[in-house]
């Protein structure tokens, strides 16, 4: 009987048995085919990796090669508190890094003593040597992360043309900002398998497109230059107690940028918060009242044009004419001027007068040709173009007012590009920063060379407005104290009374001082702009001495000599052309 | 034993049985290959070279016991039982710690894990109790020497720690009680008890016990700790689709995402479903089928109830592995490192699985004849 009983329950129990495999065969049937299609794509994109290759960023260079920005890499030291607690090396390691990293023992103690944790920095951009060192003591859980950061081994100068790429390697401002396609390259592209430890599999490639490294960027300002304007801002701030201050120095034949810097300024390898009033590059973007610098412009469109001559005599009302019902007023009272010496005077009336008998189209069309009230086309972000309304919007007294600089919104390099371009004969040069870019394999991506805009002078308009602007720093002149020692210098004050509240204020303005040098050849062209100078306010008492200061050196250090020395120690010239002959002077 | 008798005796082996023995035994070298293979240049982890070498003593042992008379080793039953709990005490002394947990004993420095051994003995056991003439299986008596037998085993076993073999003599002794004529009405009573206790068992397990039962009611808990095997075995398998990536060309398994050291021996089925499909899947089931077939066919045709009980007890303890191994290796059953009969990597219970198969032939060719 028992044995037929224990027959049967074998039986069922096998029937069990077979029916728990029918189900280990069902669930195996759903896994192979029902998410087959699902899983083994899980599959495929657990192993699949995809990497960029990370290319350095690009440097930036001066015209001497003179590096000013590069990429350098750096180290994050980086911990595993979890396993260093567990293993209780916490204290030792910690105290091996703080002794290495010159860091408070305790504190890298506390950081590496979380046992929550898995991952810390323990200290974030460690230069190479020092790395090195501490990875010579084999620490275990103890690694470090690559990372590359911009270093700018010049500190603050030029900051506003270098300006400053981010921790993402993206440019924020200056050439770094406009030239961040160039400079950033071009990523590369890896895309393979790894295996289970997350190893990448270097059989299984599928696909490797090299990065292009960032290209360098070669501008035309000349370090030593930049250093001496640098200094002499420093110096002229402290002198006259500017709030602000700005000079550039620019090629005369090619329109090259040789030195640009601005006061406020801020250091490059310092942080920096944005929107701060420090970024702004004031040569470019800051746009003023010129005053009297712009009376050059009119005066030698009014002179090319044959509106006057230069011994033309105009009334200067002595120092206050009413013109249609409004008051105009002279620094000095003068009576009589000739136009020579209303530009070394520096007289409003006069040029008020020499404005209203070009009339507005030809004032308006004049200035325009000077490249006012329109951006240069420097390659740098945020340039101003300025404000030069169009005369239907004009009141009966505007020419007045333009005359003397007021009424128009300009930025330094305006100015300095007019001035220049009377240097260069009348030509009207675009102002460059940037001399050329070249990729990592020296291949010129792009080359700038001089680019006329317009010609707003004849050369011959040109030269006699040089001579006449030489005046200004001779002996009476207003801007006598820009004068050169040996070199004749060409050039023009320029005092605007800033707008406070929407009156002219009598305490606060913009002095500056613009020229060439030397006259006779002329190779520089050069602007200083001071912003609310106590004590001599003038262009000519504050901006002068700083224009004279930055002049004289930059010379010396470009070579350029005065045509009389020249001629001195060149033996081939037998006969030497006499000096031209100078007028009203 | 003379010539003629023992060609008698191999005629009358389970020759389909002992063909898909073989099959499997094959299957087990070459995918264990697989599972060390990491490339043509990588050398190889040599773990197929010892599996050949362990199925040879494997197949030694299984035929020595397939032609010595069951109820000789019957008679040794107790006396066998007693070494066995011997050797589970000495190992909790004497063991080799590996991940915390002592389960080896060195053997002339051969590790062999004493507890495959003692739960077959356990079976012997319990077979030849179940089996007496004295034994009444409807006495309370019975129930509680049966449990005696079988807890000490498994409690021995379940302190090394090694909790999932030690659970395997759970189904096993419940279903040799079963087939023993105990009747179901009690045994009913006792699973219901057992399950009540169950969230006390919950207290007893340890974290790693928890995490896993966890893990395998939300594979997603804890996918790069205690659910990653899981979740790359069930990526595994599921990738193998219906013939496969082909031998060698398992990419879970070749590239390290199933995890080295558990491919060859826990998750071998996982590299088998990969790399051979849902096809490869069903033929290694229908192999352990035939197998576990020969075992209910050897138990139902027993010459006596001790061999009836033998092969039964046997043969729940096999299926037990195979199922709870599969269904571990697609996520029907929480991970536990039991291992697939005949095709996982490794030498105690290569041998304990032939012998216990060899037992089983033992029953099988001294079978009634009608």
């Amino acid at each position: 009987m028992m044995d037929r009983v224990q027959r049967v329950r074998l039986l069922v129990l096998a029937l069990a048995l077979l029916a728990a495999f029918a189900r280990l065969a069902v669930k195996i049937r759903n896994c192979h085919l029902g998410e087959h299609a699902e899983l083994r794509r899980l599959a495929n994109e657990r192993r699949t990796v995809e990497r960029p290759l990370l290319v350095g960023r690009g440097r930036i260079l001066d015209r001497n090669g003179h590096l000013l920005a590069l990429d350098a890499m750096l180290y994050h030291v980086c911990a595993d508190p979890a396993r260093l607690v567990e293993t209780h090396r916490a204290e030792t390691v910690g105290a091996q890094l703080a002794r290495l990293l010159a860091l408070d023992p305790a504190t890298v103690v506390g950081r590496i003593s979380q046992p929550n944790r898995r991952y810390v920095r323990v200290e974030r951009f460690v230069k190479d040597d020092e790395a090195r060192r501490i990875r010579e003591l084999n620490l275990e859980h103890v690694w470090f992360e690559p990372v590359s950061t911009r270093l700018y081994p010049r500190g603050a100068t030029a900051c506003h043309v270098i300006g400053f790429s981010n921790a993402e390697g993206v440019g924020g401002a200056g050439i770094e900002q406009r030239f961040d396609a160039y400079l950033r390259g071009r990523p590369g592209i890896r895309i393979s398998e790894r295996d289970g430890e997350k190893n990448e599999m270097y059989g299984r490639r599928l696909l490797e497109i090299a990065g292009q490294e960032g290209a360098d960027i070669e501008l035309t300002l000349h370090l030593d230059l930049q250093e001496i304007v640098e200094t002499a801002l420093d110096e002229a701030l402290a002198a006259t107690g500017a709030v602000g201050a700005w000079a550039a120095i620019e090629e005369v034949r090619t329109g090259e940028i040789l030195a640009m810097a601005s006061r406020p300024n801020y250091d490059l390898s310092a942080p920096r918060l944005s929107l701060d009033d420090r970024l702004r590059n004031r040569v470019i973007g800051d746009v003023f009242e010129p005053g009297s610098t712009f009376k050059s412009a009119v005066i030698a469109a009014a002179l090319d044009q044959g509106i006057v001559r230069p011994d033309d005599v105009f009334d200067c009302e002595n120092g206050t004419w009413i013109y249609r019902g409004k008051p105009l007023r002279d620094y000095h009272p003068y009576g009589a001027l000739t136009v020579a010496d209303i530009i070394k005077k520096s007289s409003n009336i006069g040029a008020a007068k020499i404005a209203l008998k070009m009339g507005d189209e030809r004032l308006e069309t004049a200035l325009r040709r000077f490249g006012f009230g329109r951006a240069t086309g420097i390659e740098l972000p945020g340039e101003e173009s300025g404000i030069l309304r169009p005369r239907s919007v004009w009141t009966v007294q505007s020419p007045t007012r333009i005359a003397m600089g007021h009424e128009v919104g300009v930025t330094a390099l305006q100015v300095l590009n007019a001035m220049c371009a009377i240097a260069n004969d009348g030509f009207l040069m675009r102002p460059t920063i940037v001399r050329r870019v070249r990729d990592a394999q020296g291949r010129v991506l792009l080359e700038t060379g001089p680019e006329v805009l317009g010609r707003p002078l004849s050369a011959a308009g040109a030269r006699r407005m040089a001579a006449l602007l030489e005046r200004v720093t001779q002996e009476g002149g207003t801007g006598a104290r820009a004068a050169v020692p040996g070199y004749r210098v060409a050039g023009k004050t320029g005092t605007a009374e800033k707008i406070v509240n929407g009156q002219y204020s009598k305490t606060l303005n913009v002095a500056s001082f613009v020229g060439f040098l030397p006259v006779e050849q002329p190779a520089i062209g050069l602007i200083v702009v001071l912003d609310e100078p106590k004590g001599a306010r003038t262009g000519g008492a504050a901006a002068g001495p700083v224009f004279r200061a930055i002049a004289q050196e930059a010379v010396r250090i470009l070579g350029i000599y005065p045509e009389d020395s020249v001629r001195v120690v060149d033996p081939t010239q037998e006969n030497p052309p006499s000096n031209p002959p100078e007028n009203e002077s | 034993m003379n010539g003629r008798l023992l060609g008698q005796r191999a005629r009358r082996l389970d020759w389909p049985a002992m063909m898909a023995i073989l099959l499997l035994l094959a299957a087990g070298v070459a995918f264990i290959y697989s599972a060390g293979w990491r490339g043509e240049d990588a050398p190889s982890t040599g773990f197929h070279r010892r599996q050949i070498g362990w199925c040879a003593v494997g197949l030694a042992v299984f035929f020595t016991a397939a032609l010595t008379d069951y109820r000789r080793v019957g008679a040794q039953a107790y006396g066998l039982y007693a070494v066995g709990l011997a050797t589970l005490v000495a190992v909790l002394f004497l063991g080799v710690k590996v991940y915390g947990a002592r389960r080896w004993l060195d053997f002339f420095g051969q590790r062999v894990q004493p507890s495959e051994f003692a739960k077959l003995a356990t079976i012997l056991a319990l077979a030849r109790y179940l089996a007496a003439p004295a034994t009444d299986p409807r006495s309370r008596e019975t129930l509680i020497v049966a449990a005696l037998l079988a807890g000490a085993p498994f409690l021995l076993i379940a302190a090394e720690p090694d909790l999932g073999s030690a659970a395997t003599l759970l189904p096993v002794t419940a279903l040799m009680l079963l087939a023993a004529g105990v009747p179901a009405r009690t045994l009913g009573a006792i699973a219901l008890g057992g399950l009540a206790l169950l969230p006390l068992g919950w207290l007893a397990l340890g974290d790693y016990q928890r995490s896993r039962i966890l893990v395998f009611l939300d594979p997603g808990r804890d996918p790069l700790g205690a659910g990653w095997n899981s979740i790359q075995s069930g990526i595994a398998v599921g990738s193998g689709g219906l013939w496969g990536k082909g031998w060698l060309r398992g990419t879970q398994n070749v590239l390290g995402f199933l995890p080295r050291t558990v491919a060859p021996t826990d998750f071998i089925f996982s590299v088998i479903a990969e790399e051979k499909g849902f096809a490869g899947s069903l033929a290694l089931l229908a192999l352990y089928a035939i197998v576990l077939a020969g075992g209910v066919r050897a138990a139902l045709r027993a010459r006596d109830p001790f061999g009836r009980l033998l092969a039964a007890g046997l043969t729940a303890l096999l299926f037990v592995h195979v199922f709870v191994n599969i269904a571990m290796t697609i996520g029907l059953a929480p991970v536990t490192g039991l291992p697939l009969p005949l095709v996982s990597y490794g030498g105690s219970f290569m041998a304990a699985a032939l012998l216990a198969l060899g037992w089983i032939q033992s029953v099988f060719v001294r079978r009634r004849v009608e």
